[in-house]
């Protein structure tokens, strides 16, 4: 980033902040993010956020638990130990399969959810860095970036305003 | 001729506001408890305590504490573990399930539901823990090479397979629970005063800040949990109906078990959550938010699986009939009259004939009946396990091995007790956690701005018809005209 200072845009309705987004983006200011207390659908595709990669993540580690489930119950009942229960085989494929399902969701789930949680860099005990209070209840607050020499804040603040926002502010990151 | 769809009522009713939601949801949170509260958490602990005394009592003296013989070696015990974990199936089915079909009323109860799964999932645990009889070597069944003690488990054997469903169940709907509270623990976070909450609060929340790549990913992980949750939903039930249906059993010998017990789990688990849902309401005061449409809905389920469950029964009867197995046969028919018969009309009549009073919508919308009818549900959902289980080990092959089960006091103590431990655990969740997942429920409000825009555009549907039909009418006129 080339710039610490954003203009914030503060919003109360979901449908006036998505409408301020599309705008500013095709006048072509850099909105750094956008935050809200529930997902506004759609506003990530307007901001030209990519389709996430934790689906792959979460095939990889299903594929992952498959492949532990076969490996540990074959190798336990086949290769390292074999018990006569009853006369049953003891390689018996189908017999694994509650198993392997069981393994491969187990490992999705707490694959996936640790990759969203490295992706974000959340973490607990983590010092958030909200923007406004007031962003976990009832406010919507758009951060544009101010590239210097480049951004006309007055532009930038009536265009902001002309969408419906309830306050203009100016803040500065620490990166 | 046209019809149009009279346009659905409102999910959550009283006009709220984004603030309203989280002022209200958080009020339990931020005040310190009501009367009614400390009632019930009281009355939990109380009979949690029966629960420590019985269950220590068993582990001290022994499975002899209980009424089990060498014929009946499953009974309350067991009926005890498949009851909670069938009541444990709601939650995930509300917020899996639903979520995959778009119902949005789930939005409202999906957090209570989730948290009654995980706590239902603990009380069915501690039965399998203490059927054991020496708790201390509970980790036996985990895969561990032979020079810890026991042998390598046998993977061909359903109760291996109910442990890996078990504990994953558990901790995946514990997974789902949480990613789902974390935007909700921030919003608690970032109104506390107190210097605990803004501690405690702000570790759980793991710095959410609200922003929209984060709730990019957060729906993306939200859907692929509903689906994997929804397939874990119904093989956790299915695993837990073939520790009978591999058997040779007669009465637990047969393939319909997996659908049906599937079917029974959800019953129970609904009649558990109107039951939780009847009192939370009034507890904490959010008939808003938890509307009689809401139970409306859940009713419908309700009479549904009702009905499913008891096609099963009827199902297995001919089956038994069909099959032209004698012992399968005498199973069915001592069942239904042989010494335990109360058990399996009590079975039939709270299953299969007390749901069908849900087709009234009288029925469905009155809260004190929905409640009667849940714990009648929930009775007999116990007593269908208790069938299942008691009436088809007593009389076994050998005649000489014939005999009667008759529970003990301790028996009875853990069975009550297991209410306390829920119940107690439950009481903290609404104390401690928001009870309704704020995020969603504000997703579905009707802004300022939207209910405007819905105001306009039907106003010009209002005028677009009155046109059209005007210009029918003329054009009507003509035609007699002729």
């Amino acid at each position: 980033m080339d710039t610490n200072k954003v203009i914030l845009g503060i919003y109360e309705d979901p449908d006036h902040i998505y409408d301020a987004t599309k705008k500013l983006i095709h006048d072509g200011y850099r909105v750094r993010d956008v935050y809200s207390p529930f997902a506004i659908h759609g506003i990530d595709r307007v901001m030209g956020i990519k389709r996430s990669r934790l689906t792959v993540a979460a095939f990889i580690f299903a594929m992952t638990g498959i492949t532990l489930a076969l490996t540990l119950q074959s190798y336990v009942s086949f290769f390292d130990w074999q018990i006569n229960v009853g006369g049953k085989p003891f390689l018996h494929i189908p017999t694994y399969i509650p198993i392997t399902f069981e393994l491969s969701i187990l490992c999705t789930a707490f694959g996936m959810v640790a990759c969203f949680f490295y992706v974000n860099r959340m973490v607990w005990g983590k010092n958030a860095d909200i923007i406004d209070i007031r962003v976990t209840d009832d406010l919507f607050v758009v951060a544009v970036d101010v590239i210097p020499n480049k951004t006309n804040i007055a532009e930038l603040s009536e265009l902001l305003k002309s969408k419906g926002a309830i306050e203009i502010r100016e803040k500065e990151f620490e990166d | 001729m046209s019809y149009e769809s009279p346009i659905r009522d409102m999910l959550i009713t009283g006009g709220k506001t984004y603030s309203d939601i989280t002022k209200e949801i958080t009020r339990p949170i931020e005040n310190k408890p009501s009367k009614a509260w400390w009632i019930g958490f009281g009355l939990s602990s109380i009979v949690l305590a029966l629960w420590l005394f019985s269950t220590t009592y068993t582990m001290l003296v022994g499975i002899g504490a209980w009424g089990l013989n060498k014929t009946v070696g499953w009974a309350f015990d067991i009926t005890n573990f498949v009851f909670w974990v069938g009541i444990g199936h709601a939650g995930t089915l509300i917020s899996a399930v639903l979520l995959l079909f778009r119902q949005k009323w789930r939005m409202s109860i999906n957090r209570s539901a989730e948290a009654m799964t995980i706590f239902a999932v603990i009380c069915a645990a501690s039965f399998i823990v203490s059927h054991m009889g020496r708790p201390w070597v509970a980790y036996w069944p985990i895969p561990l090479p032979n020079a810890f003690g026991s042998l390598w488990v046998n993977f061909n054997s359903p109760l291996v397979w109910d442990v890996f469903a078990i504990s994953t169940y558990f901790s995946v709907s514990l997974v789902f629970w949480y990613v789902g509270l974390i935007p909700d623990i921030a919003t608690v976070r970032d109104r506390a005063v107190t210097k605990a909450r803004k501690f405690w609060y702000g570790f759980f929340a793991m710095g959410w800040n609200g922003s929209t790549r984060v709730w990019h990913r957060y729906e993306v992980i939200s859907l692929i949990l509903a689906a994997i949750s929804t397939p874990l939903v119904l093989s956790v039930h299915s695993i837990v109906s073939m520790d009978f249906a591999t058997s040779l059993v007669p009465g637990w010998h047969t393939t319909i078990f997996p659908p049906y017990f599937v079917a029974g789990a959800i019953f129970s688990g609904f009649g558990m959550v109107l039951t939780l849902l009847i009192v939370a309401r009034e507890v904490l005061n959010y008939k808003d938010y938890i509307t009689t449409e809401h139970l409306d809905a859940m009713c419908r389920v309700v009479m549904l699986t009702g009905t499913l469950v008891g096609l099963a029964y009827i199902t297995e009867f001919f089956v038994a009939a069909y099959s032209g197995v004698e012992y399968e046969q005498y199973a069915f028919i001592n069942r239904a009259t042989g010494p335990y018969w109360w058990s399996y009309w009590i079975m039939m009549g709270c299953n299969l004939l007390a749901p069908q009073v849900f087709w009234s919508r009288w029925a469905r919308t009155t809260p004190w009946f929905i409640f009667i009818m849940s714990i009648i549900v929930n009775i007999g959902m116990w007593f269908e396990r208790f069938v299942i289980i008691v009436t088809s080990l007593h009389r076994d092959f050998l005649p000489s091995s014939w005999t009667m089960y008759t529970p003990t006091i301790i028996e009875f103590g853990i069975l009550l007790g297991s209410f306390g431990l829920f119940f107690f655990f439950f009481f903290l969740f609404m104390k401690f956690l928001p009870a309704i997942n704020m995020a969603e429920l504000k997703s579905i409000v009707k802004t300022k701005h939207a209910l405007e825009l819905e105001k306009h555009y039907t106003e010009l549907l209002n005028n677009n018809h009155k046109m059209s039909n005007n210009a029918h009418e003329t054009k009507g006129d003509s035609v007699h005209g002729h």
